[in-house]
């Protein structure tokens, strides 16, 4: 019985060591970088993998770029990616290891909903983050963080402000009510909208690949605004393509780019397309269509989405402003803490600091960390009736 | 010594393990030299393990298959969650974690006793099917509800307890759990419950109130279930209910089937191995082997389950498990014989309860008495 | 108009869960395993369209090597996964379904990436009658099932493999003494099981040509509350709690202040369902005897 005893408490001590040792060196994760660190956690597997994929494509060959041009002032960076299946709790491990990993500056999260745990987790930190596209109107709330993308909110009202101008009295809402994205959009651009325009309403959930009673309930409408992501989309456009109305407009957020890759043929769809974005993946000139090239080269057109693009310009943006940042005389060296580096880079996003990519040019931030560039309306495609 | 030398030890070693790894992961935390990841990691654990031996009451004991337990924990989530939201700036953080913590689980408790009540008339799969669409259902409602109430699909902030104190909070409340479970286990209540699995009919034919205990398994396992919910809360800044759906309630039957059905010590085990690989798996392998996470995790548990389970392996099992190699290391004293040598299958004779009371014998069974089938005809 | 509308909405989500609830009810009332990995096996004949139509341009040539491959593959995983395992707690083979579930979904990511596929399998139209528009479809899904439904019972009733089955699912053990073999009875379940997912698959894309490696998932889920609700082990239960649940759901659908609680309202539907006929509208009620 004692020996039972004794050996539970070896046992115990000898958990206690290893863990102890393995904990050991607590303080200065950074101290031993040879490169600059930067992290994010974004779903890599399930679901939602096309979006955490297409950021990690994109940061990588954002990273592979600036080293091969020297890196900053001939330090290299380094990308890691963490999957966090679009599952909020595994967030915190996620960020505990790549910041006990050495990880100095962060695109934090691929998706809004583990992005709302992020934010918060990271702030105790000081880490600065710079999503590309964890839309949420609160991810940035936490002081710490700032987005690329739209925020949400802000995205719903300028539709409805659209919406507005024209002289619809009748529109039709399709929206994924279990969504943080749709939902976000849906609740401002309804709070915007003028109270004389009609709205028809049509919601799904989950995975469901069947809209035939959402079709139903919307075919009378011949505007359409469809705050989702492109894959839905595309099943709705190609089950209600004979039953909504030939000259309908269907009109999406920034979820909506990838959709024109998911038809080989785009005109089966006869109504009109358009969407409000940052981005275009069928643009064909510009530092977008540079993009693209790059982007297909190396990975294919499968993932190309608005997600990379953003994640592309986050990566040259935090560049772009550390080295502005060592050029007025902050001292950033390899080692840096990620709370000292956080510092200088806040300063410097909440002091004007601004920077043209693929998905805008003069991009600024406000103070609360909200994104200010222009979103501009896209129609991916005329109705074929129009031609 | 002799009163130590008659203490069951098989009966307390979980509760000395988890005690003793308590107070020196607190002087280890208290000392500085744990990591953010270890503390996460350890809450983790603790909160499996709370969801996994509470599981294990309703799966392994009373014999009934739940696939909502997730369900429960949401409960305990959401009202733990709100409970500290409203009371935290009134009560301050321990009174409200106390509140939280009481409140949740009897929530939690109250639901299980509703989904108790079918459980009286469905059995098996199809009592399985109802409580993973009472899962499903708590999930749906705490998705839709308005943004005020419980935030929706964005989810409902809620304030983290200071992680420095948490996961020993969290310990010490898996160790409760331990005390009520053992010992209704070990009770005359306990015995009720495993002879309501072995054979229901039986059972209320010894004059078992089947009724009854049946809802207070399913009450209890509900409020631990409620608990750890409360504990996910607090562990976390936000609740999002899409974490609780019906894969996380597979997740914990895992752990419960790979612990071995009936071994609460197999669960607690299961549970926080299988946490451990989780996490692991998913922070070693980022980058462009993500992908192979799902690949490994599910290779494992098809190998060890097989391995568990298959009867063709049991002469294997039996000549490699883990406690026959420690056997030999072990000093033997023929003179004592530990009680829990002297199992009941082990010994030959032993019929089976459903065997004795059995109208139509199982053809297979080595013990059927001589019955050709075609007297039956 | 707009409750026929409505019901034809029913029926065309239904046809489908109805496909996939035949092929979880056939392999759970005849092996008694909760096969978690249906879902991923439709998922995998999903797949195998894409490629052979990719290659071929033929949707029917897609649904031959779909069913082919999805019998191998479900023989196959019966064999290593399951048939070890065959007397040991039912709860262990549950798991493994669910590790194997899990292994094709990852395997389908690792070969075919995280993209969604277009497969536009076939574009059967619209059919306008009356003022309603039925997409065809519905049609030839709900046609399609009610045949397979029926093949199904008269192999079952007549045929001496069928007649197997239901011996096996009565009582292995007296099969096997009845000189049947049980093994092989057992594979062939699996076999049949597999072949319909792939004939699921094929009619999940027909109707939403998007394929991604959770496309079987919670489709899975929702045929096998169908099958439940119809009394699982019921081939014809099995269609009927199919076209229940799509109804349901439309219906709910419809109404703007429920919609979002529609996955809610069909799972508290099962529930009322259960409570009234424990073992579903056509399951067998079974004397309980010790």
């Amino acid at each position: 019985m004692k020996t039972g005893f004794k050996k539970v408490v070896a046992l115990l001590m000898a958990i206690a060591m290893v863990i102890c040792f393995a904990s050991c060196g607590n303080a200065g994760y950074t101290k031993d970088n040879t490169e600059y660190v930067i992290g994010f956690s974004g779903p890599l597997t399930g679901g939602a993998a096309v979006y955490g994929v297409a950021v990690k494509n994109a940061a990588q060959m954002a990273v592979d770029e600036i080293n091969a041009a020297g890196g900053l002032n001939g330090v290299k960076f380094k990308l890691v990616a963490t999957d966090d299946t679009h599952d909020a709790t595994k967030v915190a491990a996620n960020y505990a290891s790549m910041f006990e990993g050495g990880m100095q500056v962060s695109l934090g999260t691929v998706t809004t909903g583990p992005g709302l745990e992020f934010s918060k987790i990271s702030a105790e930190d000081g880490i600065f983050f710079l999503t590309p596209s964890a839309s949420g109107d609160d991810i940035p709330k936490s002081g710490n963080g700032f987005q690329m993308c739209f925020a949400d909110g802000n995205q719903g009202k300028v539709a409805a402000d659209y919406v507005n101008s024209t002289n619809l009295t009748k529109i039709g809402i399709f929206y994924k009510s279990d969504d943080a994205y749709s939902n976000g959009i849906y609740k401002q651009f309804k709070e915007n909208l003028n109270d004389n325009i009609q709205t028809v309403e049509a919601v799904f959930t989950g995975d469901a690949q069947d809209f035939s009673a959402q079709i139903s309930t919307l075919k009378d409408c011949t505007f359409i605004f469809m705050p989702i992501y492109y894959q839905p989309a595309s099943v709705f456009m190609t089950q209600a393509k004979d039953i909504i109305a030939a000259d309908a407009v269907y009109y999406g957020c920034d979820g909506f780019d990838g959709l024109a890759g998911q038809f080989e043929d785009f005109s089966v769809i006869p109504q009109e397309v358009s969407m409000l974005s940052h981005f275009d993946s069928n643009a064909t000139e510009g530092k977008a269509a540079e993009f693209i090239q790059k982007y297909t080269d190396k990975f294919g057109a499968d993932t190309l989405n608005q997600f990379g693009a953003s994640a592309y310009d986050c990566v040259y943006a935090i560049y772009n402003a550390m080295k502005a940042a060592i050029d007025a005389g902050e001292e950033i060296d390899v080692t840096i803490s990620a709370a000292d580096l956080g510092e200088i880079l806040m300063a410097s996003f909440k002091g004007g600091f601004s920077y043209s990519g693929v998905t805008g040019d003069d991009i600024t931030w406000e103070d609360n960390g909200y994104v200010s560039k222009e979103a501009v309306k896209y129609t991916l495609k005329q109705a074929n009736s129009a031609e | 010594m002799a009163g130590l030398k008659n203490i069951k030890w098989k009966k307390y070693v979980s509760y000395v393990v988890l005690a003793a790894a308590t107070v020196i992961l607190a002087v280890l935390s208290f000392a500085g030299a744990l990591k953010s990841s270890d503390i996460y990691l350890l809450e983790k654990v603790a909160i499996s393990i709370m969801l996994a031996v509470s599981l294990s009451m309703v799966v392994g004991f009373l014999g009934e298959l739940s696939l909502g337990h997730a369900g429960f924990m949401c409960i305990g989530a959401y009202l733990g969650g709100k409970t500290a939201v409203l009371l935290e700036p009134v009560l301050g953080e321990f009174p409200t974690l106390f509140v939280a913590l009481i409140l949740g689980g009897i929530i939690a408790a109250v639901f299980g006793i509703v989904i108790g009540l079918p459980a009286l008339r469905l059995r098996g799969d199809y009592l399985a099917i109802v409580t993973l669409a009472f899962g499903e259902i708590v999930r749906s409602v705490f998705m839709n509800s308005s943004d005020e109430s419980f935030g929706g699909s964005l989810g409902l902030d809620t304030p983290r307890f200071d992680k420095e104190y948490l996961f020993i909070i969290a310990l010490v409340l898996v160790l409760g759990c331990l005390v009520v479970t053992q010992n209704l286990i070990h009770s005359k209540h306990g015995r009720a419950i495993t002879s309501i699995r072995d054979n229901e009919i039986a059972a209320k034919a010894t004059g078992i109130n089947v009724t009854k205990y049946k809802l207070i398994v399913f009450c209890v396992s509900s409020f631990f279930a409620g608990v750890a919910g409360v504990l996910y809360s607090y562990s976390n800044y936000t609740v999002q209910s899409a974490n609780f759906d019906y894969n996380y309630s597979i997740e914990i039957l895992v752990m419960v089937v790979l612990g071995g059905m009936g071994s609460i010590n197999g669960s607690i085990i299961a549970a926080a191995l299988i946490t451990f690989l989780d996490v692991k798996l998913q922070t070693i392998l980022t980058g462009n082997l993500a992908v192979l996470q799902d690949l490994f995790y599910a290779l494992i548990l098809i190998l060890l389950v097989i391995y568990n389970n298959a009867p063709a392996l049991r002469g294997f099992r039996e000549k490699y498990n883990i406690s026959k190699l420690f056997a030999r290391f072990k000093k033997h004293n023929p003179a004592t014989v530990k009680d829990d040598e002297a199992k009941w299958d082990r010994v030959p004779t032993k019929i089976k309860m459903d065997e004795v009371l059995s109208v139509d014998v199982q053809v297979t069974s080595p013990y059927t008495p001589d019955k050709s089938p075609k007297e039956e005809k | 108009m707009k409750l026929i509308e409505t019901l034809i909405n029913g029926l065309s989500m239904g046809s489908t869960y109805a496909m996939i609830a035949l092929g979880y009810t056939m392999v759970y009332g005849i092996a008694k395993m909760l096969n978690f990995a249906h879902g991923d096996i439709i998922m995998v004949g999903g797949y195998m369209i894409f490629v052979t139509m990719s290659a071929t341009g033929n949707p029917i040539l897609g649904l031959l090597a779909a069913v082919v491959f999805c019998v191998i593959l479900g023989v196959a995983i019966e064999k290593v996964a399951y048939k070890p395992l065959r007397g040991a707690s039912p709860l262990a083979v549950l798991i493994t379904a669910i590790g194997v579930s899990y292994l094709l979904q990852s395997t389908a990511q690792i070969i075919f990436g995280t993209a969604s596929k277009m497969v536009q399998v076939a574009d059967l139209g619209n059919w306008n009658i009356a003022g309603l528009t039925i997409p065809i479809y519905t049609l030839v899904t709900l046609g399609c099932s009610m045949v397979i439904m029926t093949v199904l019972t008269l192999f079952v009733k007549y045929t001496k493999t069928g007649r197997a089955m239901i011996a096996v699912s009565e009582d292995k053990g007296a099969a096997q003494l009845m000189g049947i073999n049980v093994n092989k009875i057992i594979m062939i379940t699996f076999a049949i099981g597999s072949a319909l997912a792939a004939f699921a698959g094929f009619f999940m894309l027909m109707k939403s040509p998007s394929l991604t490696n959770t496309l079987g998932a919670m489709p899975g889920i929702k045929a096998f509350t169908a099958a439940v609700i119809g009394g699982i082990g019921s081939i014809p239960g099995a269609m009927l709690g199919g076209i229940l649940m799509g109804v349901v759901e439309a219906i709910s659908l419809t109404i703007p202040a429920v919609a979002p609680y529609t996955d809610a309202i069909e799972f508290i539907i099962l529930i009322i369902i259960l409570l009234v006929r424990p073992t579903g509208i056509l399951g067998k009620k079974r004397r309980e005897k010790v």
